[in-house]
């Protein structure tokens, strides 16, 4: 008798679930015009904008505002700044700062609030002197003269960059901008946040146009697929980067508008040359073992690119003609391992060498749904030729110091290849030569001088050709050199219920929330 | 009488279902339509067909060649864990009931320490700071626990050392540790292993429980909770990754449990008192 108790309890159960399961369905609720949600992953455990890349999301809530910024096809445009003009020497370039734009504390922006904005990034920020270094910032009005030591061919490009956003630096006195949030310029404020929530409200001082809504909810849905449901059910408006395979779930135009474009992003394992991949064969047998092919058209549905070089094709940095000596090709890759002295004695499929299994460890996090897919699908197709790759899920936020710090074989990031408009300095932070710690991104004890004296010569190049053919040589060099595994290409996407309009997604990736972003009149 | 024989049949069909599946487990590699671990990414996320009756996985792995692969992870890693945390609950259990004193009280504040914190709270976090694999969540779930077995050893060798054929050994003379192994020991084994065998469901659902949380087993190990978790990502596009897995632990655990209960009904016909 018990024991058909227990199977009645067991079948209640899941009718339970099931009855419950399909009330998730189309729940939507009528839409409030007053506050807007958006489902977004946040990685920033504070909105200091010089903390780590936390000024991204500072500047993605709709908070901060930089002197310039990216359109959809990443030229730089102006947004604080209304124009710029560099000196003949080219060591000097002059904005003119707009003067109807004010602070959301009320405080009018002047050259000199920019200026201590500016100054205050690099006193704070390690990464800000990776950018360009100045002699002088001097404010004068509205405007403002940054004066360089060595010609900066991007300047208005770098200054675009979230980390030189623009805080009222004086209100800092009895404002704590890591948890109250910094005053800004942007549509909207923060009124409140943690890691998991934050809640903007709107700046009543905004300078450019109308701002929608009186509160914004931005609730951080680290789960992908959480994030897709919560799009479904109407618990938010819209939702940042749904996953490659939850997007056909959004097929309904009447009930939701997909903005899917090509990134500016690669995803691509960054490659130890401390450990057993410092050794060129093993490292190119290792990228040769991975079909990338099949990553990215099969396992992620075609929503990403075959990934092979470091810039994406959707910059025009000679994508087609670079040719990748570690192409797919399982055989060479036998082939090279073997060269290499790696043999497998114990007939367990893993090979050896000197004792000692060929091993790597690989890094990953999980916020992105695609990154450990890669990592599995890297891991099967490696053992394959005999390399065991053992995958370390970990936190996003020690991926950057673990990065730093070399603590890995393999490391997973999605980057964006051109935060400042050109890719010069992604290629520059994760490849030039880290000489005691002054390119701290390069923890990977890669180090080239032929790349270097590309290196330099590009950070002074004003020739738009010239530049062009430098990026394209680096490229080469560092495919050559099996310098990282370069997955794929990623889509990004914004997807937003037919109940708001206006939501737009950028390459660059800085801009989410804006105050074109406004609900639907009916 | 009657219901001795009802219990018997009962406790012969659910024990048949146990070998069944043990046999399955054991001979998985011979059972299995495809390699578990041969990841063919052009047959990623197939729905269930004749091909592969409960589909593929994101990798193209074939789902019914992984849940049977990993019917032998979870039953290995589930016996091994009940049969530390019996085996030390039972010994520490044994020597605090015989010797008391300070011994007894050193044990015993040891396992009051344990039960101060919730059981599954703190194997997340042993499992968490050790870094997740199998063998670390073993450990894990046994630290949290042994104190079941310690306090229930403890109580039966309190409650034996009361009895006359005890004193009667100890009046002739025996040694304690004769008393303890021939006397002690075969009297509260069947009582220690009946509740062992009703824990092996909970235990497998812990096991699962912290592979799911990714504390558990690690990819490409084909285990069912870290299966469930995986396919946690395609709920909507590709359910059959997530009802296969928890369909098996359902079955696998209520199997057990049905065993555990039905084996202790036996037992009580033959009780110690």
């Amino acid at each position: 008798m018990r024991e058909f108790r227990k199977f009645i309890s067991a079948a209640l159960v899941i009718c339970f679930v099931s009855i419950f399961m399909t009330g998730c369905g189309d729940s939507k609720k009528e839409a409030d015009k007053t506050t807007l949600k958006i489902g977004v992953t946040n990685f920033a455990d504070t909105l200091e904008p010089t903390e780590n890349y936390f000024g991204w999301v500072v500047m993605r809530y709709g908070m901060g505002e930089s002197l310039t910024k990216f359109d959809e096809k990443m030229s730089v445009v102006s947004w604080l700044a209304e124009s710029w003009q560099i000196s003949e020497d080219h060591l000097s370039w002059t904005f003119k700062i707009r003067d109807n734009v004010k602070f959301s504390n009320g405080k009018p922006l002047t050259a000199e609030a920019v200026k201590a904005s500016l100054e205050r990034a690099f006193n704070k920020n390690k990464r800000a002197v990776t950018f360009f270094k100045y002699t002088e910032i001097v404010a004068d009005g509205q405007k403002l003269t940054i004066r360089t030591a060595k010609p900066e061919p991007n300047m208005p490009g770098f200054l675009a960059d979230p980390l030189f956003l623009i805080v009222d630096v004086s209100a800092e006195a009895d404002h704590n901008f890591a948890k109250e949030g910094p005053i800004c310029t942007g549509p909207y404020m923060c009124q409140s946040f943690v890691k998991d929530k934050a809640v903007m409200v709107k700046n009543p001082y905004y300078w450019d146009g109308e701002v929608p809504y009186e509160k914004v909810e931005i609730p951080s849905i680290d789960d992908p697929n959480t994030r897709a449901m919560a799009l479904q059910s109407g618990e938010i408006d819209m939702a940042v980067n749904i996953a490659a395979g939850d997007i056909g779930l959004f097929k309904d135009a009447s009930k939701f508008r997909v903005d899917r474009i090509s990134s500016l992003r690669t995803v691509l394992a960054r490659i130890n040359q401390k450990g057993v991949l410092g050794d060129p064969k093993v490292r190119a047998a290792f990228i040769s073992a991975c079909d990338r092919k099949s990553y990215n058209e099969v396992l992620l549905k075609g929503t990403f690119i075959e990934g092979k070089a470091p810039v994406p094709p959707s910059m025009d940095y000679g994508f087609k003609d670079l040719a990748d000596p570690n192409s797919y090709n399982v055989e060479r890759a036998k082939q090279l391992l073997t060269e290499a002295g790696w043999v497998d004695t114990d007939g367990d499929g893993i090979l050896e060498k000197d004792g000692k299994k060929l091993s790597v460890d690989f890094v990953v996090y999980n916020s992105r749904a695609e990154l450990p897919l890669y990592a599995e699908a890297v891991q099967s197709d490696a053992k394959k030729v005999g390399i065991d790759v053992k995958i370390k899920n970990v936190d996003y936020n020690l991926i950057d110091k673990m990065g730093i710090n070399g603590e890995y074989d393999c490391l997973i990031s999605n980057i964006t290849t051109a935060n400042t408009g050109d890719p010069e300095i992604f290629l520059s932070w994760y490849w030039r030569t880290n000489k005691n710690g002054d390119n701290p991104q390069n923890g990977s004890g890669y180090s080239s001088p032929v790349l270097d004296a590309k290196f330099a010569e590009l950070s002074s190049e004003f020739d738009q050709q010239k530049r062009h053919q430098l990026i394209i040589d680096i490229q080469q060099i560092l495919m050559n050199d099996g310098a990282g595994l370069f997955l794929g290409y990623p889509e990004t996407n914004i997807i937003s219920s037919t109940a708001i309009t206006g939501a737009k997604m950028y390459p660059s990736d800085y801009y989410w929330l804006t105050n074109k972003i406004s609900p639907v009149k009916k | 009488m009657k219901k001795f024989f009802k219990d018997k049949n009962l406790f012969a069909l659910y024990s048949l279902f146990v070998l069944f599946i043990l046999g399955a487990a054991i001979f998985a590699p011979w059972l299995v339509p495809y390699d578990p671990f041969d990841a063919a990414m052009k047959d990623s996320m197939l729905a269930p067909s004749f091909e592969h009756l409960f589909g593929t996985d994101k990798l193209g792995r074939d789902c019914l060649s992984r849940i049977l692969f990993g019917m032998q992870t979870s039953l290995m890693m589930t016996l091994s864990l009940v049969v530390i945390i019996s085996g030390i609950g039972m010994m520490i259990g044994l020597i605090s009931g015989c010797y008391g004193g300070k011994v007894d009280m050193v044990f015993m504040r040891i396992a009051d320490m344990m039960l101060a914190f919730p059981g599954i709270v703190l194997a997340i976090a042993i499992a968490g700071m050790m870094g997740g694999n199998i063998f670390n969540t073993i450990l894990a779930l046994a630290v949290v626990s042994w104190t079941k077995y310690a306090r229930l050893a403890r109580s039966l060798t309190l409650k034996l050392r009361e009895r006359d054929f005890i004193a009667a050994a100890i009046t002739s003379g025996t040694r304690l540790r004769q008393i303890v192994w021939r006397h002690m020991l075969p009297n509260i084994l069947p009582t220690i292993v009946v509740t062992a065998a009703m824990d092996i469901g909970t235990m497998m659902m812990e096991l699962a429980g912290l592979s799911f949380l990714g504390f558990g087993a690690q990819p490409p190990t084909p285990e069912w909770g870290l299966m469930l978790n995986e396919g946690r990502q395609h709920i909507q596009t590709a359910p059959w990754l997530m009802i296969f897995p928890g369909t098996a632990i359902l079955i696998i655990v209520t199997i057990f449990n049905l065993w555990g209960d039905s084996l202790r009904d036996i037992m009580d016909t033959q009780k110690i008192n």
